[in-house]
């Protein structure tokens, strides 16, 4: 193993869409960085000695090679940069060269920037940009946008494992009401409610099992995030800086149809498995990075996290993928609210995708920033109350999703 | 000979490389969608005149090459399902693979084979929300099925039953749009029930689906 990476700081812009989220990408990388070096005294952006950029689709932004207009606005020319994308994982996946690059010994401190301006067209349209992720010659024109995708497996997947439509409702009403504790959130900043379960279930149908209110939100949003090897970390923030412990990287196919019989999986995990129900790209990378970080049990070694909540049902697969309740328990973890600010392991205090929001390129970032804040014990500074504050928590993990589970990344953080 | 033939035959020769021709050919552009290029086509300002939006007009034709995996999408224009097979281990599929996805095959080319039109429903949902271009359609039933002895399951839509009726493991047949109006893309088939399916009798479930259901019938019926 190379040089410890770690997390010193990182800020996003607030998340919006439509009239209120209306500055620029260059202006709002800008405040990120303005807010990080706030917290940060210390940080110099000519520490910085790569900068990498985490953007989906150039179709959002109409302009290809966007990542140079920030790099060059932030005084940054003569810096090395490059643009990662992969899905909905590109944050995670940016996160991950990061780390390999600090690892490695060849950078020191590297910079991210990650954004989305999803409101530069009307929701529908936006749906089908996201949708032309898809395999578009099969997929695209029959119904296809990814809240059908999701479904489907959704649908499946909650008969296999007796989960009800309110088991999941559950987890959208958690993650709205966290967000209303979190003033840069969308669901804050727009909707603002407190809703139920009783309100999930009566929101409008999106494709069944799901509803409106189990759905994230299309958002404009930008997150900058520090990762630096330790040395850099005990400079200028030695004592609210977080290692980066375990890390993994998988990916699957990208027509959820293709993976009932796929011979790697069968091979990796035998027959039957992961059907169209199970994220197995977020199964196997979990493993690696539980590996990396010695997790053998991670419902008890991890304390809390920033999860890839594209939808509620999502978030209960992920449950099951991340190993945290198996088929025969998944119901009961689920009704025992265990994910709840107040159970056993508090997911997306933060508000995640359905409360913060969604800009695509930036919001594996938002978890990244979520979980660090926790760990750095500033959610006192950074959210309203400390009703969203996990209780002394050492070790979190960070989840990024893509496609149809097509790309998955799992971090394991911790402080030192 | 014409001149006009050898000219083209000396056009020819000096490629390096072999161009097909294109002799059947057929647009469904909209009337009237035109392609303008990039333009700037207006803006506006807030009231307090701190903040400006600008409004950019993009549209293009694109052209997707099928290249190998064409038969499929030409087997559509001719009502049939073409999968693929793998010579060394058997595999087929729908969609299609022009080569194995087993990691013991060596990435060998497939053979194309006719499938059957009947299919199994794997998993399915009932959206009530889609994409732009699919608004007006709702509610639709789409599933995950697998045609024939296919390794994979393929997205379409089924049609021909109650969106509260639809059953994991139900048969299905293909059908396809009539000859004239099939484009070689996905939508040329649908799936339906196989003959003599019968829906099941009334479920807490089926009941659920069909009060989520009901408002988006109403909510089509506004839509211009
Ligand atoms: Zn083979």
């Amino acid at each position: 193993m190379g040089e410890r990476v770690c997390i010193v700081g990182g800020a996003t812009t607030p998340f919006d869409y439509g009239a209120t989220g209306f500055e620029s990408i260059e202006g709002g990388a800008a405040d990120c960085v303005r807010e990080a070096m706030q917290d940060l005294p210390e940080f110099r952006l000519r520490d910085l000695d790569l900068m990498l950029y985490s953007h989906f689709s150039v179709h959002f932004g109409h302009q290809l090679a966007p990542e140079w207009i920030i790099h060059d606005h932030l005084g940054l020319a003569g810096l090395p940069h490059y643009r990662v994308e992969n899905g909905g994982n590109t944050g995670g996946s940016a996160l991950y060269a990061a780390a390999l690059a600090v690892m490695s010994g060849h950078h020191k401190a590297v910079g991210i920037v990650g954004w989305e301006t999803m409101d530069s067209v009307s929701q529908s349209q936006g749906s089908e940009f996201i949708a032309l992720a898809s395999d578009i010659r099969y997929e695209l024109l029959v119904g296809g946008i990814y809240p059908i995708y999701y479904a489907a497996m959704a649908n499946k997947w909650m008969k296999e494992n007796h989960v009800t439509e309110e088991d999941v409702a559950s987890i959208a009403a958690k993650n709205k009401n966290n967000a209303m504790d979190n003033p840069k959130a969308q669901w804050y900043r727009n909707e603002h409610r407190y809703i139920t379960v009783d309100d999930v279930m009566k929101s409008r149908l999106i494709a069944y099992p799901i509803k409106k209110y189990d759905c994230s939100l299309m958002s404009r949003g930008v997150a900058f995030l520090i990762v630096c090897n330790e040395a850099y970390a005990k400079k200028v923030n030695p004592d609210g800086y977080v290692t980066v412990d375990g890390m993994g990287l998988s990916s699957c196919t990208i027509r959820a149809g293709d993976r009932i019989n796929y011979p790697s999986w069968k091979e990796r995990y035998g027959p039957g498995y992961p059907d169209m129900t199970e994220f197995a790209a977020c199964r196997c990378s979990a493993e690696q990075a539980y590996k990396m970080a010695g997790i053998k049990d991670p419902l008890h070694q991890i304390d809390f996290g920033e999860i890839h909540d594209a939808f509620s049902t999502s978030e209960a697969q992920i449950y099951k993928a991340l190993g945290l309740a198996d088929g025969e328990h998944i119901t009961q973890f689920l009704r025992d609210h265990s994910t709840h600010m107040d159970g056993q392991i508090p997911m997306n205090p933060g508000g995640g995708l359905l409360g913060y929001g969604h800009p695509v390129g930036a919001t594996g970032l938002m978890s990244t920033i979520e979980c660090y804040y926790q760990l750095a014990g500033m959610i006192p500074r950074k959210h309203l109350s400390t009703k969203t504050q996990v209780s002394n928590p050492e070790c979190g993990i960070v989840n990024s999703h893509a496609g149809t589970g097509t790309s998955i990344s799992n971090f394991i953080l911790r402080r030192p | 000979m014409a001149e006009s033939v050898v000219m083209e035959q000396k056009r020819r020769k000096t490629k390096y490389a072999v161009e097909p021709n294109f002799t059947e050919k057929k647009q469904f552009r909209p009337a009237g969608v035109q392609e303008t290029g990039l333009a700037f086509v207006g803006y506006e300002v807030s009231d307090d005149r701190q903040t400006m939006n600008q409004f950019l007009h993009y549209d293009q034709l694109y052209t997707i090459r099928h290249g190998k995996n064409s038969p499929f999408f030409i087997g559509l224009l001719e009502g049939k399902i073409m999968g693929t097979r793998c010579p060394r281990c058997g595999t087929t599929w729908v969609p299609i693979r022009t080569h194995c996805w087993s990691l013991d095959c060596d990435l060998v080319e497939t053979d194309w084979v006719e499938m059957p039109l009947t299919a199994t429903v794997h998993t399915w949902t009932v959206a009530g929300w889609s994409g732009r271009s699919s608004l007006k359609r709702l509610p639709i039933i789409l599933v995950y099925a697998v045609i024939g002895d296919s390794s994979v399951a393929i997205a379409n839509e089924l049609h021909g039953v109650k969106p509260w009726d639809v059953e994991f493991g139900m048969p299905l047949k293909v059908v396809f749009k009539p000859k004239d109006q099939r484009q070689g893309v996905i939508t040329d088939f649908h799936f339906e029930p196989a003959d003599g399916w019968r829906p099941g009798p009334m479920t807490a479930e089926k009941l659920r689906i069909k009060e989520l259901v009901e408002p988006v019938y109403e909510w089509v019926k506004t839509l211009k």
